[in-house]
């Protein structure tokens, strides 16, 4: 019998269910199915569930594989499952995303009880976007249904979905954030406080949100009673409709944030933009990358032009109403080439979970083959006093090509942002740019952007850096 | 399909009466339990109105198919 080999590597996000786990053999990512999940297994093949949903978009499609198993005690079969290009997680989502998101899960278990199966875990990190369709990746979350029994990822679907959107809608977008910290997604007790008053007012929320986390408290050291709860198949089917219709009734619109209204205030002409777009292709076709991060996207002007080119860009910004205009907008023209996501570029998404490795930190799903930093450097140097060498080290361990614009001193964004401080900034020149970058990078182009004081530099990362 | 004002501010008051209730000091032991049980109280309101919509959806595309069936009649007719 074949073995399993030495260098089979777990990932550690998928340890915590028992039906299965994901392993990395050869560069090729695998998942074992155990043998306590093989009879679901066979029911989600059987019953077409699985064909249905991977027809509808909805799941990650898999193949069955006759391979060594990595655990070969508790191996009931392989399968190879189709590879997301980056996997992103909720705390990187806008608004829309998370919501779509939601309402993919709640399609899903509607439909498994049409089939005879649940969802046994309603977890967003389950859940991963092809450009603008949100689509599960885990193929053990399902279970046979049983008449009669609670649905059993109802919290989990609170805590990773309603909680967050209703807070992000009612209170504050930037509270997605707090998914960050709750890796299990946001407590009850927790949402139903910051919450404002009048969310006890929508049916669904004060039902949801509200009394679940009182009835969470009041039952939480009654555990045998939950063995006597009996929930109705038309029960079930209302409580998911209901679900259905609270993040439904959920809606939030950016306005006001800092970035919304950039491009209406950027010192831009049309020609410098234009101009700017067509260095960028050119540039572009010059290292032919597989993939991008577009750095400071904004709403995603430029991630167009690689995204047009046929090159997969992700579209990163820290403002979430730029992000959320952005994901409407691929949504709108179902552009399947770019994922925006909601990055702080200061402190970006860390490794965090379990032993630190759960979730990885941004720069561990790295590098990008290319990186896109368009109008960015000042903000970083200047805003957040991060210096030249030091950006420069940044980039080295993100990417291998670098296309980025220098903004000078004079350009008058950068003379905004000094307005209300003092210049402490004595090496920020276009020299120090070179220098700092040229000792990671070899400086392949360097072309001044027409009617403006700014420059576009194509940059090779040294074998050597 | 939008539920019924008495039937709302009925469920709107028992929900208001359960928040009245005093809560139990949150020791985490199961915390699922209350998820359960909320699903088990909330069920049979849940499930009866996603009855009554889904048997309401069922009689108003009847009356639309039928109005549809009238509508083209009247239209081979004139014809």
């Amino acid at each position: 019998m074949p073995r399993p080999e030495l260098s089979d590597q777990r990932i550690a996000g998928s340890f915590r269910d028992p039906s299965g786990f994901l392993f990395n053999r050869g560069g090729v990512l695998y998942r074992q199915v155990n043998r306590v999940f093989g009879d679901h297994y066979a029911t989600l093949i059987s019953s077409g569930l699985y064909k249905h949903l991977r027809e509808s978009g909805l799941m990650i499609s898999h193949e069955e594989v006759d391979l060594a198993p990595a655990d070969s005690s508790r191996a009931y079969k392989i399968i190879k499952p189709a590879l997301v290009p980056f996997i992103s997680y909720p705390y990187e989502w806008c608004f829309s995303q998370l919501k779509d998101a939601a309402l993919a899960t709640l399609e899903i278990q509607k439909i498994a009880i049409e089939f005879g199966m649940s969802l046994k875990d309603a977890s967003s990190y389950n859940i991963q976007f092809l450009s603008y369709q949100p689509i599960l990746i885990d193929t053990l979350s399902f279970e046979k249904y049983k008449e009669g029994r609670p649905w059993v990822a109802y919290r989990q679907f609170c805590q990773h979905f309603l909680a967050p959107l209703a807070l992000m809608c009612h209170t504050d977008i930037r509270l997605s954030q707090l998914l960050r910290v709750h890796i299990d997604g946001i407590p009850l007790d927790l949402a139903s406080i910051l919450l404002p008053i009048r969310t006890r007012f929508s049916f669904s929320l004060l039902t949801h949100i509200h009394i679940h986390a009182r009835s969470q408290a009041r039952y939480a050291d009654k555990g045998g009673k939950a063995r006597d709860a009996h929930l109705t198949r038309m029960g079930m089917l209302g409580l998911i409709d209901s679900l259905q219709s609270a993040v439904r009734k959920l809606n939030w619109k950016p306005a006001g944030t800092e970035w919304a209204e950039y491009y209406s205030e950027t010192n831009y002409s049309e020609r410098a933009a234009s101009h700017k777009e067509s260095i960028v292709r050119e540039f572009l076709s010059v290292i032919k990358p597989n993939c991008i991060w577009d750095l400071g996207a904004n709403t995603g002007r430029y991630s167009r032009v690689p995204a047009h080119m046929g090159i997969s860009t992700l579209s990163f910004d820290v403002d979430p109403a730029a992000v959320e205009r952005n994901y409407i907008e691929c949504r709108r023209h179902r552009e399947t080439s770019i994922l925006p996501l909601v990055v702080d570029l200061t402190n970006p998404s860390p490794a965090i979970g379990w032993h630190h490795a759960e979730r990885r930190s941004l720069l561990e799903r790295g590098p990008a083959d290319a990186v896109l930093a368009l109008a960015l450097i000042h903000h970083l140097a200047i805003s957040n006093n991060v210096p030249l060498p030091i950006l420069a080290e940044f980039f080295r361990d993100m990417t291998r090509t670098l296309i980025i614009e220098f903004v000078p001193k004079t350009d008058s964004q950068v003379q905004r942002l000094l307005a209300s401080r003092e210049d402490i900034f004595t090496d920020y020149s276009e020299n120090d740019f070179l220098e700092a970058f040229g000792r990671f990078f070899r400086i392949d182009q360097s072309v001044p952007i027409d009617d403006s004081k700014r420059s576009l530099h194509l940059c090779i990362r040294k074998a050597d850096a | 399909m939008k539920y019924g004002t008495g039937l709302r501010a009925a469920v709107m008051l028992s929900a208001i009466a359960v928040l009245l209730l005093p809560g139990v000091a949150a020791a985490y032991i199961d915390p699922g339990t209350g998820s359960y049980i909320l699903q088990m109280v909330l069920g049979g309101l849940l499930g009866g109105l996603f009855a009554i919509k889904v048997y309401w959806k069922k009689i108003t595309a009847f009356f639309r198919k039928k109005s549809l069936e009238k509508k083209v009649d009247a239209e081979t007719r004139a014809e």
